[in-house]
């Protein structure tokens, strides 16, 4: 692993700055060839006109080739006449430059002389024998170009730092916020999950990022918050029959009792300890719900079998209650359930329909196909479930009324182990009820062979 | 019969021995491992309820040495575990019957009489006890030689108190057996009262002397005299 800065401040100012550098770097050197190139030809063009104006002249009026020097831009010339050296300027003298007798393979190059300076020299036939060598001095071209490059190789570390300043101070800036979150999400924790992240402006980056921690913490929150009574109230069921067993145990020892009394007083104190393993299996199923760690073992079934066996197993306690129990099934209606899950769904359903209907009541069973779902209805004509409860009755420990634990009510455990079972079977639960008009509960699947096999597990 | 308990838990391992030595078994305990593999060693026993987790030596290890060598003495395994796959994983070792801690103490003496009669032909046409009278393949129940009429549920029932008879039944046991329900959360034990009180109607109301009895927290049991 290559070693990276830690902070996004440094790496943003870093990436900045290199990707400037970069760009200045090009820039420069475009600017510096672009400026070379063209001095370079100007200096080109300049010898060429002066060329031909030097050769008018000592065709034309040959004795006037000093006013040429002295009038004419290019003092640095010679002629050669015959391969003998006919003129020459002091300059040309001077720079030490060559004496060219014949026609070089160019017409134009660039000579050092011996100082050490560059010329451009240009030499063609102006006439039968007459050999002109122009000249011009490089140098000033070559002053300037220099500059140019101090100048460039000088103003490009100043600007790239003046520039990785800048961007360190401006990332500073905007990166504030996060900082802000920070310190703000460091002092969140369980004990104060209400707390939430200041949104400055909800529109931006940062501001999306603090809402969306805010409402991570609302979800987080409320997970807590049902974890939380969930402890409470399984303690508190755990502890009722605990405290039974305790205050029976301890009674029945003071009491000195008989062999046939201890007797009871221990299948008393059983019985509650079956309350309590009860109550550990029924918790057990629901945390390995949570954990998911029970797989629903799918297999395609016929609902209507199992809603018929299971609401036959149950009618004797609907019975003992003077209930009618009705049946209208519509089937084969296959699915693909877990036999065992969805038998213990609908045994809770049944079980709380016939609990909390009176004497004389009336449960109905329905199944029937709706297109391309199976639906199994349990309808009852019982106390019913008054508004403002909501989906809150499926929560653990949840009971409509406080009053109804004890001999009647369960645990309060029952739906929420049946819309486990039914959801890990691909299914769900709808339910409407009232006060006073009864509840009824439609486990809905989708039927087998239409069914999404994809979420099979 | 002899039976060796290797179980950790002081506590329940004593209370096991005292509960089968009632039930005239021959029983040791070995309270770790090592003493329990070193007990298995030097002697044969016609039955093994071995605990899964032991500090140690642990009991899938005891296990797996054992069934290299035995591949005959029924072994019951007690576990806190009830997965699936613990079971599965249990059983593939070579265990022949699992049980789930908190388990019944009736449920674990059936457990054993089911282990110990195993290979033994008891294809019994007829079942009974005192006047009562079972015919498995006619399905009739007889008391003092009158027809009683059972529904199909009051006859399985009937058939696993009499199976069992002079042993609890514990309601889990008839919500498995009987009610062919295998996830231990479902509230059947409401249902199952009621048919024993049907069925005590039936075949012991109008009769003497009782035979069906309720054996408070624990369950239920069917002898001619009172537990």
């Amino acid at each position: 692993m290559t070693p990276r800065p830690s902070s996004v401040r440094v790496r943003l100012t870093l990436w900045y700055s290199l990707i400037l550098a970069g760009i200045v770097l090009v820039f420069s050197l475009f600017v510096f060839s672009f400026v070379k190139a063209s001095l370079f030809s100007e200096l080109g063009r300049q010898l060429d006109s002066d060329f031909l104006a030097i050769s008018q002249a000592s065709f034309e009026e040959p004795g006037e080739l000093s006013d040429i020097e002295t009038e004419g831009s290019t003092q640095i010339f010679q002629i050669v006449k015959d391969g003998r050296l006919f003129y020459q300027t002091p300059a040309f003298q001077k720079a030490g430059l060559p004496l060219i007798a014949e026609l070089p393979p160019a017409a134009s190059r660039t000579f050092r002389s011996p100082s050490g300076d560059r010329f451009r020299l240009k030499t063609g036939l102006v006439g039968p024998g007459i050999l002109l060598t122009a000249a011009v001095e490089e140098e000033p071209v070559r002053d300037v170009l220099r500059t140019l490059s101090v100048i460039l190789l000088v103003a490009l570390p100043v600007a790239l730092l003046l520039a990785a300043v800048g961007g360190f101070v401006m990332a500073g800036r905007l990166l504030k916020p996060v900082a802000v979150i920070t310190a703000r999400a460091e002092k969140i924790s369980a004990e104060n999950l209400s707390a939430r992240l200041p949104v400055e402006n909800p529109d931006d980056e940062f501001g999306r990022l603090a809402a969306v921690v805010n409402q991570m913490l609302s979800r987080l929150e409320e997970a807590f918050e049902r974890l939380r009574r969930f402890t409470a109230d399984a303690s508190h069921e755990l502890r009722t029959p605990l405290t039974v067993i305790q205050s029976v145990g301890e009674v029945a020892l003071q009491e000195g009792l008989d062999a046939a009394a201890y007797r009871d007083r221990i299948g008393s104190m059983l019985e509650d300890v079956g309350r309590l393993t009860h109550l550990v299996d029924s918790l057990l199923t629901l945390t390995r719900a949570d954990a998911e760690s029970a797989r629903a073992d799918r297999k395609e079934m016929d609902a209507v079998r199992l809603v018929g066996q299971v609401a036959e197993d149950m009618r004797p306690l609907a019975e003992e209650k003077g209930q009618d129990l009705a049946l209208t099934l519509e089937g084969p209606a296959l699915i693909l359930a877990d036999e065992a899950m969805l038998r213990l769904a609908l045994v809770n359903l049944l079980d709380n329909a016939i609990k909390y209907t009176p004497r004389s009541g009336a449960i109905i069973v329905r199944s029937r196909v709706r297109g391309d779902e199976v639906v199994v209805e349990v309808a009852d004509t019982g106390l019913g479930i008054p508004p403002g409860h909501g989906d809150r009755i499926f929560d653990r420990f949840y009971r409509v009324e406080k009053d109804r634990s004890g001999e009647a009510g369960g645990a309060g455990l029952g739906l929420a182990i049946a819309k486990w079972a039914v959801g890990a079977n691909g299914g769900r639960i709808e339910w409407e009820s009232g006060e006073k008009q009864g509840s009824t509960f439609r486990l809905v699947f989708p039927a087998a062979g239409k069914a999404d096999k994809s979420n099979d597990s | 019969m002899n039976i060796l308990i290797i179980e950790d838990e002081k506590k329940l391992a004593l209370a096991l021995q005292k509960g089968l030595e009632s039930e005239r078994y021959d029983v040791e305990v070995a309270l770790t491992g090592e003493d329990g593999f070193f007990r298995l060693c030097s002697r044969t026993f016609d039955l093994i309820i071995l605990d899964l987790m032991l500090p140690g030596r642990d009991g899938t290890e005891i296990l797996r040495t054992l069934r290299k060598t035995d591949s005959l003495t029924p072994v019951l395994i007690l576990t806190a575990r009830d997965t699936v796959e613990d079971k599965i994983l249990g059983l593939d070792l070579g265990a022949d019957d699992y049980l789930v801690k908190p388990f019944a103490f009736p449920e674990l003496t059936a457990r054993i009489r089911a282990l110990l009669r195993r290979g033994r032909n008891d294809q019994a046409a007829k079942l009974g006890l005192a006047d009562l009278e079972m015919d498995l393949l006619k399905r009739t129940v007889l008391r003092a030689n009158r027809a009683v009429p059972l529904t199909a549920k009051e006859f399985d029932l009937l058939e696993c108190l009499l199976r069992n008879q002079g042993h609890v039944v514990t309601r889990e046991m008839l919500t498995r057996d009987v009610w062919k329900v295998t996830v231990r959360a479902t509230p059947l034990d409401n249902v199952i009262d009621v048919h024993i009180g049907r069925l005590r109607k039936k075949i012991d109301e109008p009769f003497l002397p009782r035979l069906l009895h309720t054996v408070r927290g624990v369950g239920f049991i069917l002898s001619e005299k009172e537990p």
